[in-house]
């Protein structure tokens, strides 16, 4: 006879999975409903070419949305589907990109700079996200996040987001400057507009990834890391947006150059980690603390919380951003520093804190798990092992020494060796706290693998 | 990396809660900031006449040409204020913001008789540059309160100006 069993999960009441992938269903629903609406709204009210490119626009968005679910998702699948799944990720992203680059190009071509300027400000702001990119992973020190999920977000940030504000912002803009007095008040009415609106529209990006891929999902870490991506993105595209715009004023009177040199200096250099990156990374940090909280009303106090100092740092900003007038002397480069200093400084360092803290938080009981594991004997972790493994110096000696003996291939087989170990002991941590729905036999395969790796390395 | 005994998740928890009341706070000083320019009963039902903007030339400080919501970069323009559907007693201005909310061009405040004088209004050139930037252009006939606050907008206008 043969019987089947449900393996054990670790909170075997929790029925949250399914439910989750629910409200993952119904945002995405909402976020399509909503950039249909104020598309045509624009269309009918404004009909001037940036509607009309929000109206084409939509497909692209719509197969960027839904080829980044498929991306995501992929990876949850079993190896045998999984490249099929891949694959049509792949061509809806790409298709999605296409139709937006041409959109992007008629909009630039027909309103702004033409594309040469857009393509010259866009490779000017490349590098300066990635750096932004790469420190933002290696934050965490302790278990980093996979490159897709990263650039995912920092994706989403940059075409998602910002179609979704662009739409929402014009209905709003234009309406208030046809019903409020112009000055103090209408300044104040667009910096609650983009202070709501754009950390609505990032942080909509962090809840998806938080619904859809809660296994990458650990902390409080991850969501400052994931949260800054989804900033950086935005930032990107802002950057190219703005940059573009200003050459286009001021090129006929030979100041176009100095206009985008300028704006990218102040959101690519000074606003890279100041700006856009911490107020959505605070969205983040709301949310990797819901997602180890124990009751469902921590949970939305959490991420309510993260939204609201988003919005809060983002408005400051906007609001008061004129009573630091730049004088026009020498002095004004320094004013500028601090200025960004003294308004988005406090907002920063509470950022650092709760990452420095949420990072040792992790390390601490990333440590507590391993010393257990090592305690069970099963060879997935030696006791020896631990503290190189606590210590990210440690760990990378240890690589560097695979290195120097067998090359890059033991240098690689050392480092999936030490991930493969990290994520066990993470494993261990979530189920110990009942945070996960997986069935143990998901950590017993994790297990299996760490073991089957350190043949590998033993053989190397 | 070192061992735990405790669950710090809720310092974590309560740091955050504790940003948030700074943030709630932030966000209320905006309410108030915005509730006392755009004060609630203010509205007097007056409505200012704007005849037109036109073209302007600066040699001969007169406007030309037909009434406009549309001008080229390399033009200056003014818009014509009809100071006599406004009423004596109050306190006005009149207005150009650029596309950046930089003010550009302003008469007043005073009195509605004192300014009738002063019934065209041109859109400056930002100094140091040759034309007027381009974008969308807001001209707007304030009402003033005793503070010298605008607290109405009595008449509005927009206008486009080309990049080319």
């Amino acid at each position: 006879m043969i019987t089947s069993t449900t393996p054990p999960a670790a909170d075997p009441e929790s029925a949250l999975r399914p439910r989750r992938y629910g409200i993952a269903f119904a945002v995405a629903a909402l976020v399509v409903l909503a950039l249909i609406a104020s598309s045509i709204l624009n269309y009918v009210y404004l009909d001037t070419i940036p509607g009309r490119a929000s109206l084409y626009g939509l497909l692209a968005v719509a197969s960027i949305t839904l080829g980044t679910y498929i991306l995501v998702r992929a990876f949850d699948r079993d190896p045998a589907t999984r490249r099929n799944h891949l694959i049509r990720a792949g061509v809806l992203i790409g298709l999605g990109v296409l139709l937006w680059l041409l959109v992007i190009d008629v909009f630039l071509y027909t309103q702004s700079a033409g594309p040469g300027v857009a393509a010259v400000c866009a490779l000017a702001c490349l590098p300066t996200t990635a750096f932004g990119l790469l420190v933002v992973r290696r934050m965490d020190r302790n278990h980093k996040e996979p490159w897709r999920l990263v650039l995912v977000a920092a994706a989403w940030g940059a075409i998602v987001a910002t179609s979704l504000v662009v739409w929402a912002e014009t209905v709003w803009e234009v309406s208030a400057q046809r019903a409020l007095v112009p000055g103090p008040g209408l300044d104040t009415s667009l910096a609650f507009m983009a202070g709501t609106l754009e950390e609505l529209a990032k942080g909509l990006a962090v809840v998806l990834l938080f619904l859809v891929m809660r296994s990458e999902f650990d902390d409080v870490v991850d969501g400052i890391v994931y949260g800054a991506a989804v900033g950086m993105g935005f930032n990107f595209m802002e950057s190219v947006s703005y940059m573009t715009n200003l050459y286009s004023i001021f090129a006929p009177e030979h100041q176009g150059g100095i206009a985008a040199g300028v704006q990218w200096y102040n959101r690519q250099v000074l606003g890279l980690f100041f700006g856009h990156a911490t107020y959505t990374a605070y969205i983040g940090a709301g949310v990797g603390i819901a997602r180890q909280l124990p009751t469902l009303r921590q949970k939305i106090l959490a991420i309510v919380a993260g939204f609201m100092v988003a919005i809060a740092g983002h408005f400051s900003w906007d609001a008061w951003v004129n009573l630091f007038p730049i004088p026009n002397t020498l002095f004004g480069i320094v004013a500028i520093h601090l200025r960004t200093l003294v308004m988005t400084g406090p907002f920063t360092a509470g950022l650092i804190a709760l990452l420095i803290f949420g990072i040792r938080y992790e390390g601490q009981n990333l440590v507590d798990q391993m010393r257990k594991e090592a305690a069970t004997g099963a060879g997935a972790i030696l006791p020896q092992e631990v503290p190189v493994l606590a210590s990210p110096w440690r760990r990378l000696r240890q690589r560097t020494q695979a290195f120097q003996r067998v090359g890059l291939r033991g240098y690689f087989d050392v480092s999936r060796l030490q991930t493969a170990q990290l994520d066990l002991a993470m494993e261990r941590w979530h189920r110990e706290r009942k945070e996960i729905d997986t069935p143990l036999e998901a950590e017993q395969r994790l297990r299996e693998r760490v073991i089957q790796l350190r043949h590998w390395v033993r053989a190397s | 990396m070192s061992a735990t005994t405790y669950d710090q998740l809720h310092t974590l928890y309560r740091t955050l809660l504790v940003f948030a009341t700074v943030g709630a706070i932030i966000l209320s000083v905006g309410l108030v900031q915005f509730v006392y320019f755009e004060r609630p009963g203010e509205e007097t039902g007056v409505k200012a006449r704007i005849v037109g903007v036109y073209e302007y030339n600066l040699a001969t400080m007169k406007t030309t040409g037909p009434d406009r919501s549309e001008f080229p970069r390399s033009d200056v323009f003014a818009a014509v204020v009809d100071w006599s559907s406004v009423p004596s007693q109050l306190v006005v201005d009149a207005r150009w913001y650029d596309t950046f909310g930089s003010m550009r061009g302003e008469v007043g405040p005073g009195h509605a008789t004192d300014l009738s004088g002063q019934s065209v209004v041109p859109v400056e050139v930002p100094p140091d540059l040759h034309f007027v930037l381009p974008g969308r252009y807001t001209f707007v006939v304030e009402r003033l309160d005793a503070t010298g606050v605008p607290v109405e907008v009595l008449a509005r206008r927009f206008v486009l100006v080309d990049r080319s």
